[in-house]
């Protein structure tokens, strides 16, 4: 009993250790001098969660202080960035783990407290994800074309994960560029949305490759094609929509992207240290299995390109949003 | 079975023992703290499990869920404080037995029929996923709507007293739970700018505000410093009072399982749906609310009933019902682990391992229980001048730990007085939670299935799920109107009598 007692104890004060009150450990002068905060800026067990989880893991090893994940979640991504964009003497060790919803969120939401680029500096891209373009199994559309010609003919619903998610805002971009009627319907977070499609609620989505790939593979589901520039690995037989050739699709060609982000008074040394610790991240067998995990393939950019490609993400997608009316 | 060595091999590893109590013991314990929630110890236990063995992660994880579902339980009846939304359902009549002296009594009967639930849903998972799964398939947004009319009839039993007070009250959680973000448009809704509503209004400090403030309010307010009783923590549960509740925790079990097999309902309503079935079907329908030991075993049996049955679309279709599932989605795949139809042909031993480990973190959770309630339930003993303050500052700390937010607290205070005046004006909260949980399903389905069906009203009567659901929601209203117009004619007549008297 009494032991039983004491493992209570014990976990009530692991609990605690975890929860962010643990003590820093204090090196030399250079930095870091304290525990880092890496923020999600969603709850957990997303894509970015999982990821950041595993990264933060990887990161501790190559520096030395602890890495705790801190969920930050709300309107999109919108409020953990919002709070970190605000800066504060914690700001020298916070990064923060973007996703499109950085990009996204800014795009839709007019008035936000925030400016996406300047604001922040832009650390390491550390994994890029493509959109599958999927339809169910019994969907009588066998390609992209044959998609779009039915679609110029009748009414057809895509399903998403959350308004501004990357999935939503590749729909309405193919809506937009094949000038096809596309009425997008909402669920809460993918595990909602899944059913729908499998199910033959809904006529066609963009989902995340992981979230769909085992479905595509068990004959589940059918891709008609993905989204990123070059064919995926996982599904070799599966074309780019930029290859399709016709409707303007030519101009498709996005990724579900995932990068470390911090306050833009993040110092200099600091950002060094980061860099090279996420090389060195990013070149572990660990990461590169996780990376194939997920069917993601690894982030080609960091810093001053990084920022090039946030720059270019964010026009195009404050493109579609006015196309579609979501802006606010 | 040609591999049953291998599923042996696999499972009867020192590791996977430590990984069930240690979730377990976890869970009871983070389960029990208001604020913090399973979710959040699974999704802290996470990245430990990266370094160990799948089968041992995965139950870790498990384990972690299905203590953390039990827990919330003891605070919730000790001090109206549900440890974890799915319990909020068990303080209706688990505190009002520990008041009466019967903390002990509570604690066990919620005990066991968690751990009864727990067991039915493994047995369902194990035997039935591939049919339930089916059934999860064919549950769209109109087959949606149905079920959450027929659970929002719940209302109508939980209105204890007034049914007006009941639906206003009801009407209040469904306008609250409309602030935030509109899920179909992305517009904001009743947040006047802030921030802290863009998401919506955070559910845990609703809910310590809700019943646990009111509680220290009244205490403070009569001043008058109630003599406790040596023992306040009473005896426990007798067989034959065990034997009473079977029934309803079967049946309560059964809800749980089938609201655990389609994604995205959750323990929360489940626990609420088997306790309003319960108090319908029971004889002793009037002590429900006010300390009726099958109300206690009815909510928890539906809230833990959902735990296994959860694993059914994660397992066999690659859904996650919830979040937690989602994280343990996540623990499988870090592990290179994809749930769904190709797990089963391809690490079909591995499975079976899990499934053992899953039926034996069932016995584990009534070894942790029993002990946990030996200690815990010396909570009730503790003099309220002592008890009192510490449930403040538990409040205080669980409204703030949800978000690492002030906003969370100053929230979870204002619910407090909201809850403060339903006590006075004997306006039942019951309803109040029920409204503020489903009203956003009910919004969201009823828009999502005109979306689907580009605006035709048919699709609300599609198939079979949907006729029956449509036959229960009206017949639950037509009973309900039949019971109160009766009940006026009865009290109509009583005073004519009285009157010709």
């Amino acid at each position: 009993m009494n032991n039983a007692f004491h493992t209570t104890c014990l976990s009530i004060c692991g609990g605690a250790l975890a929860l962010g009150l643990s003590v820093s450990s204090v090196s030399a002068n250079e930095w870091p001098t304290s525990d880092i905060r890496l923020v999600v800026p969603y709850a957990p067990g997303g894509t970015t969660d999982v990821l950041s989880r595993r990264v933060a893991d990887l990161l501790q090893q190559e520096l030395d202080a602890n890495v705790i994940v801190e969920n930050r979640p709300g309107a999109g991504s919108t409020v953990g960035t919002g709070r970190l964009a605000r800066g504060g003497r914690d700001a020298q060790h916070t990064i923060l783990m973007a996703s499109p919803g950085h990009t996204i969120g800014a795009a839709i939401y007019a008035d936000l407290s925030y400016d996406p680029v300047e604001d922040f500096v832009f650390l390491q891209n550390m994994i890029d994800i493509p959109n599958v373009m999927v339809v169910p199994a019994d969907s009588p559309y066998e390609s992209v074309i044959e998609f779009v010609e039915a679609a110029k003919e009748q009414d057809m619903t895509f399903s998403h994960s959350g308004v501004g998610s990357s999935i939503h805002m590749s729909g309405e971009l193919f809506k937009t560029l094949t000038e096809t009627n596309m009425t997008a319907v909402p669920f809460a977070g993918s595990g909602a949305a899944l059913p729908a499609l499998l199910g033959g609620d809904v006529n066609v989505s963009f989902e995340n490759m992981p979230t769909v790939l085992s479905h595509i593979r068990s004959g589940d589901l059918r891709a008609l094609a993905v989204t990123s520039a070059e064919r995926s690995e996982y599904l070799p037989d599966v074309p780019t929509l930029s290859e399709v050739g016709e409707y303007n699709l030519d101009q498709f060609i996005t990724t579900a992207w995932f990068g470390l982000i911090a306050h833009s008074s993040f110092s200099e040394e600091a950002q060094n240290v980061m860099h090279d610790a996420l090389d060195r991240v990013m070149e572990r067998e660990e990461f590169l299995d996780f990376a194939e995990q997920l069917g993601a393939e690894p982030g080609q950019v960091s810093g001053d390109a990084f920022k090039q490609f946030i720059v270019e993400d964010l026009e195009r997608w404050e493109g579609v949003a006015q196309q579609a009316g979501i802006s606010q | 079975m040609e591999n049953f060595s291998e599923v042996i091999a696999i499972f009867f590893s020192l590791d996977n023992f430590i990984a069930i109590a240690m979730g377990v013991v976890i869970g009871v314990v983070v389960g029990s703290i208001p604020g913090l929630t399973a979710t959040m110890a699974v999704a802290l236990a996470l990245p430990f499990t990266f370094s160990m063995q799948p089968v041992a992660a995965i139950l870790l994880l498990v384990g972690i869920y299905k203590g953390g579902m039990y827990g919330g339980s003891i605070t919730a009846i000790l001090i109206r404080t549900p440890g974890s939304p799915a319990s909020a359902c068990t303080l209706l009549d688990g505190y009002p037995m520990a008041q009466q002296g019967h903390a002990k009594k509570a604690l066990k009967a919620a005990l066991y029929s968690s751990v009864i639930a727990d067991f039915i849903s493994n047995i369902a998972l194990i035997f039935f996923a591939a049919y339930l799964a089916k059934i999860a398939l064919n549950f769209g947004a109109p087959e949606f709507f149905w079920l959450i009319c027929f659970s929002l009839t719940i209302i109508i039993s939980l209105a204890s007293g007034s049914m007006i007070k009941g639906l206003m009250a009801a009407l209040l959680g469904i306008l609250l739970s409309l602030v935030g973000l509109d899920e179909v448009y992305g517009s904001q809704r009743f947040t006047f700018g802030n921030y802290n509503l863009m998401d919506s209004i955070s559910f845990i400090p609703l809910l310590i505000g809700l019943f646990a403030i009111p509680e220290i309010i009244e205490f403070y307010r009569k001043k008058a410093l109630p003599h406790i009783k040596a023992k306040a923590s009473g005896a426990g549960l007798a067989f034959s009072e065990l034997k009473r509740c079977l029934t309803t925790i079967v049946r309560g079990s059964l809800i749980g399982v089938i609201i655990g097999a389609i994604p995205g309902t959750g323990a929360t309503a489940a626990a609420f749906i088997s306790y309003s079935d319960a108090r319908r079907r029971s004889p002793n329908k009037a002590n429900f609310g006010k300390g009726e030991v099958e109300g206690v075993a009815a909510a928890e049996a539906g809230n833990n009933g959902v735990a296994g049955a959860t694993m059914i679309p994660l397992l066999s279709l690659g859904i996650p019902g919830d979040v937690i599932t989602a994280i343990i989605l996540g623990a499988f795949m870090v592990h290179g682990l994809t749930p769904g139809p190709i797990m089963f042909q391809e690490n079909l031993s591995l499975i079976y391992a899990l499934f053992m480990g899953i039926m034996f973190s069932s016995i584990v959770l009534l070894l942790v229980g029993n002990v946990a309630i030996k200690y815990f339930s010396l909570i009730a003993d503790i003099p309220k001048s002592i008890l009192f303050p510490i449930v403040l500052m538990f409040c205080v700390y669980g409204a703030y730990a949800v978000n690492n937010d002030t906003f969370d607290v100053w929230l979870m205070l204002a619910f407090g007085v909201v809850g403060y005046i339903f006590n006075r004006a004997a306006i039942p909260a019951a309803p109040f939670l029920i409204g503020f949980i489903l009203g956003p399903m009910f919004e969201d389905n009823l828009r999502r299935s005109l979306l689907i069906g580009h605006n035709d009203l048919s699709i609300f009567v599609r198939g079979p799920i949907t006729w029956t659901f449509i036959a229960l929601t009206v017949g639950s209203i037509a009973l309900a109107l039949y019971r109160f117009i009766s009940a006026r004619r009865d009290a109509r007549n009583a005073a004519g009598k009285s009157q010709q008297e």
